[in-house]
């Protein structure tokens, strides 16, 4: 079969893939408007969240050190990680099913679950934390006492940080997805499945590695929103030193009590993850996915 | 026969797709469904794939019932208008996801994706991304990955579709001498008359929802069942209550023989090597005329002038139909 006598087809080379945008004529307007936004990022971001490093290192790595050898420090990051981490998971897990969802199913109530998903970014975070202590509080909790009896607290413990944490950054995951897989479309998929594959086969072989730059930027955001989470946990936490204290929460705590070389030094650490997620994800995506 | 479908009918909504089709298409040839957009002849081809449900009605490919089977058990290649493709997957990786969705033996599938690409032409592109390829060359690929797992049919939804006219044409000729070389069942959907005349073994002429003639090229030109695939396959005026092409037509600067109809010549147009003609007859018809230049000029055809038209012996004619598309 391989030596069928079929004539060979001149290929036209393929079109350019990206096309740079077109120069525009630069003005004294362009150059007015690059300084307005610079001029309006400088004073709104850079310079504030500079300000925190430099004060971190006024003294050298003197606040570092002294935040790393308090023990009850180290259990407050760590907390924090432990509640971003599952946060992460948690909601990369269920973003990427209700992202099918949204994006491949037609049921009724569709438009409702959409508009539902927008709540944790619109409503504020405190409102959050009171919401869950109404149903999970272990006194007068709608369902709390009842999961109290059976010996798990959620609200003044882990559990809770971590519900309000992942309700808090739960749209952030789906967000990423949802364009992407209404982009991606189906045919894709379809090929699969008359080539012999599963659903199963076509999930891992085709429609997660279709979507992995959409479920990596979700993660980064997903992590930095729930590093930084603060008005929800500390409604929910109880905040007690060394147990439920988290990060932010001490980051507060520090700063009220004086303490600023300890809160900005804080701040610092928590700030550098999300910033080294962001960088490390500019680095090793691909150029083609902006 | 290779794929049979008795009684289908699908609906979306309102809208009727296909209305108690009943198909038979024959093992080892080239079929095409042939009709104009939103015919029905898509659903019809991915009803048969699986990636459709009917709502009546039943399916069997190569003796087996498929009604209920899905796509991934059916065995069936399937070709998309647009490709398709496994973006994040090389050439070769695509040609061989079949293959290792089968869990056949890594040098069998090597050979065999080695084979195929050479088969299309693609060779030299095994390790590229589909985004480096052109149109064309993404299409064929599409093509090697549906025929790397020896599909017991080969089912393409307007595989040239997007594709500019060079290209097609091209890719039109080289799958005819590759399914003269594969043999495997193979049904494509067109709505290009030309296409599908100039490829296909068998045509199946869809409209609105029903089957309105299966048959050979030929058969189809020249013995149309009706109006309406006589208009579908080419160009057709109206010449004494009969439905005919308009090179078909005899025209006279005498009425020499019997039965022709007078008329006066309203207008004359010059394309290239034909002359189109409009004659008003007698009976207040306006008739479309063809004729070559030679036999223009020989009979000194000009605007206004009587001419007497008759069908040409061995015509293809159809009784004109009330409701003539």
């Amino acid at each position: 079969m391989a030596d069928t006598l079929v004539p060979e087809i001149v290929d036209a080379p393929p079109a350019e893939e990206r096309r740079r945008p077109p120069r525009v004529r630069k003005t004294p307007v362009t150059y007015l408007m690059r300084f307005v936004v610079t001029a309006y990022l400088f004073f709104l971001v850079a310079w504030p969240v500079s300000l925190v490093a430099t004060n971190t290192f006024a003294n050298g790595f003197d606040s570092i050190r002294s935040l790393v050898e308090d023990p009850d420090m180290v259990v407050a990051l760590q907390l924090s990680a432990y509640v971003a981490v599952w946060s992460v998971v948690i909601n990369t897990l269920f973003g990427v099913g209700i992202s099918l969802l949204l994006v491949r199913h037609e049921f009724p109530g569709k438009r409702l679950l959409n508009a539902l998903l927008d709540i944790p970014l619109s409503v504020s975070p405190i409102v959050v934390g009171l919401a869950l202590v109404l149903v999970y509080g272990g006194r007068n909790g709608w369902f709390g006492p009842f999961l109290l009896d059976a010996g798990f607290q959620v609200i003044f413990s882990t559990p809770g940080i971590i519900m309000a944490t992942t309700f808090v950054a739960l749209p952030l995951m789906i967000r990423e997805i949802v364009p992407v897989l209404e982009e991606i479309g189906t045919e894709q998929e379809q090929a699969a499945e008359s080539l012999g594959a599963s659903g199963l086969q076509r999930f891992w072989r085709i429609t997660l590695p279709s979507i992995k730059w959409g479920i990596t930027y979700g993660v980064v955001l997903t992590l930095a929103r729930s590093l930084g989470e603060f008005g929800a946990v500390k409604v929910v936490s109880g905040n007690v030193l060394g147990q439920t204290r988290t990060a932010t929460l001490a980051v507060e705590e520090k700063y009220l009590n004086f303490d600023q070389q300890g809160a900005y030094a804080t701040a610092f650490l928590l700030a550098m993850v999300s910033v080294a997620c962001i960088v490390v994800v500019a680095i090793i995506r691909p150029k083609n996915h902006p | 026969m290779s794929i049979e479908v008795r009684g289908l009918n699908k609906n979306f909504g309102d809208f009727v797709a296909l209305d108690d089709v009943d198909v038979t298409i024959p093992t080892g040839q080239l079929t095409a469904l042939l009709g104009p957009s939103g015919g029905g002849k898509s659903t019809l081809l991915r009803i048969i794939a699986g990636l459709e449900k009917a709502d009546t009605g039943s399916v069997s490919i190569e003796g087996v019932e498929a009604t209920h089977l899905p796509a991934q058990k059916r065995n069936v290649g399937f070709v998309f208008q647009h490709y398709a493709v496994f973006k994040h997957m090389t050439v070769a990786k695509n040609v061989a996801f079949g293959l290792e969705i089968r869990k056949r033996p890594k040098d069998e599938i090597e050979h065999r994706v080695r084979e195929l690409l050479e088969l299309v032409h693609l060779s030299q592109f095994a390790h590229r991304l589909p985004s480096q390829l052109s149109g064309g060359q993404r299409q064929r690929m599409a093509l090697a990955r549906a025929l790397a797992v020896e599909p017991s049919v080969l089912l393409l939804d307007e595989p040239f579709g997007a594709l500019d006219a060079k290209v097609r044409k091209e890719l039109r000729d080289w799958l005819r001498r590759l399914h003269d070389d594969v043999h495997v069942t193979t049904v494509f959907v067109t709505h290009d008359q030309e296409e599908a005349l100039e490829v296909a073994d068998e045509i199946v002429v869809i409209n609105e929802g029903r089957v309105e003639q299966v048959g050979t090229p030929d058969q189809l030109y020249d013995e149309p069942a009706n109006d309406f695939v006589m208009s579908f396959l080419g160009e057709v005026t109206h010449l004494g209550g009969l439905a005919l092409r308009p090179h078909d037509i005899e025209l006279e600067s005498s009425p020499s023989l019997a039965g022709s109809v007078e008329g006066t010549i309203s207008r004359l147009v010059r394309i290239g090597f034909e002359v189109r003609l409009t004659v008003l007859t007698v009976d207040g018809e306006e008739v479309s005329v063809v004729v070559t230049r030679a036999h223009a000029r020989a009979q000194r055809l000009e605007e206004g002038r009587t001419v007497w038209l008759t069908p040409a012996p061995g015509a293809a004619v159809v009784p004109r139909m009330a409701a003539a598309v």
